[in-house]
């Protein structure tokens, strides 16, 4: 008997019903109903595939927030869905074979900041394991909202990798380029700059076991 | 009854040993010890009445236990594995972990002390809405600071990526002027901060 319970209690548990009813219960009173049976369908489908829910729910907050029309608020929703899934194929892609919802989520942000598919690919691949892919398309995502072209973005981020910078340090990237934007600098000469001393043996620069070797 | 010397009460309580008595009582107190002794080795015998009497409620007890007997009693138990009903719950309980495991937020890094700040000297009342109070309008006002037209508001934001905007008057968004952006998918911009 007591099995039988154990056994009711966690399929219910594992339904995607009780997902389904926890995102209309985020959304109820805020964005349409038609817009509420939109995110139920499209949050299903996201779990179903190991995609993040919570930006899809998010992003029709946000549209209820600011009295956004619904047609308006489920066009966006459903772009952030596809957002999603071009950036779960792109972490794929760059040999994380299950990225994480959290990294998937930040891939989808440095996409609709200005990286394509291929730089978080790119992004994905320099961090390796040693890096968290959350942290490196968080970084090159903000500095894409900044205006930094997506070449420089990379080659930024994919320096301070190589230089072994720890991730306080690339999250400090944004502000720094920042710093160098208010004295009047693009933000391209600026995120190539700061590449390049990410880059030199005197501040901090590669690790010896990656420095190209010297030729005689 | 033999009724005995103060002292040779005390003697038998305890609180004084045979050496403390006086000699004159000595005698008496070597008597009562002795009497004393031989109370302590009788062997007590129950009337076969009480006997009767005890066992009559233990048999009773015996035959209706009580629930809360039922319950704490030892007893042997056998337990019957049938994997045609496990098989359900532990596929559940697999499905369960996968999603929890998928769906399950990183571990919460310290909080990041944030302060917003806008210039809006026109504005009644400016507030700071995003992914973080869940675009709430009216969740987290700016006040004005010292300096005139400025407004301000320090927050404990978890680390992460946030997006937001400034809600001026209730109605107007207005993207933060220093910090990043991005399109918000509505026509406007969002902020954007990564602690």
């Amino acid at each position: 008997m007591t099995i039988r319970l154990l056994a009711l209690c966690l399929a219910c548990a594992a339904t995607p019903l009780g997902a389904q009813q926890g995102v209309a219960a985020r959304l109820e009173g805020r964005v349409p109903p038609e817009v509420v049976a939109l995110v139920q369908q499209l949050a299903a489908d996201a779990a179903a595939r190991g995609l993040p829910v919570d930006p899809l729910v998010q992003k029709a907050i946000e549209g209820g927030a600011k009295g956004v029309p619904a047609d308006r608020v489920a066009a966006a929703v459903r772009g952030v869905a596809a957002q999603l899934d071009a950036a779960a194929t792109a972490l794929r892609q760059g040999g994380l074979t299950s990225p994480d919802t959290g990294a998937i989520a930040t891939g989808a942000f440095a996409l609709n900041a200005g990286l394509g598919g291929k730089e978080i690919s790119e992004l994905a691949r320099a961090g390796g394991s040693a890096y968290s892919a959350a942290v490196t398309l968080r970084v090159a995502g903000t500095l894409a909202a900044l205006g930094v072209p997506a070449a420089e973005t990379v080659a930024l981020v994919s320096a301070a990798i190589r230089a072994g910078q720890p991730p306080a340090e690339l999250l400090a990237l944004p502000a720094r380029v920042q710093a160098e934007m208010a004295r009047g600098v693009a933000p391209a000469q600026a995120a190539a700059g700061l590449a390049r001393a990410a880059a030199s043996p005197s501040h901090g620069g590669p690790p010896p076991s990656r420095r190209p070797p010297k030729r005689p | 009854m033999t009724d005995f010397h103060p002292h040779v009460k005390r003697l038998i309580d305890g609180e004084l040993a045979l050496a403390d008595l006086p000699p004159e009582l000595r005698a008496e107190g070597e008597e009562a010890l002795r009497l004393l002794a031989a109370v302590d080795r009788r062997p007590v015998v129950l009337s076969a009445a009480v006997d009767a009497r005890v066992m009559a409620i233990v048999r009773r007890r015996a035959a209706v236990p009580s629930l809360w007997r039922r319950l704490v009693q030892p007893r042997d138990v056998r337990l019957r594995l049938r994997p045609w009903i496990l098989a359900p719950a532990l596929a559940a309980a697999a499905a369960l972990i996968l999603l929890l495991g998928r769906t399950a937020p990183q571990p919460a890094a310290a909080p990041v002390t944030v302060r917003f700040v806008l210039f809006a000297p026109q504005a009644q009342q400016v507030a700071v809405a995003g992914t973080f109070n869940q675009w709430d309008a009216a969740a987290t006002p700016l006040v004005r600071t010292r300096t005139p037209g400025m407004w301000a508001a320090t927050l404990q934001l978890p680390a992460g990526q946030h997006q937001y905007a400034f809600v001026v008057d209730g109605a107007r968004w207005v993207p933060d002027p220093s910090a990043p952006a991005v399109d918000d998918g509505f026509g406007r911009r969002n902020s954007v901060m990564a602690l």
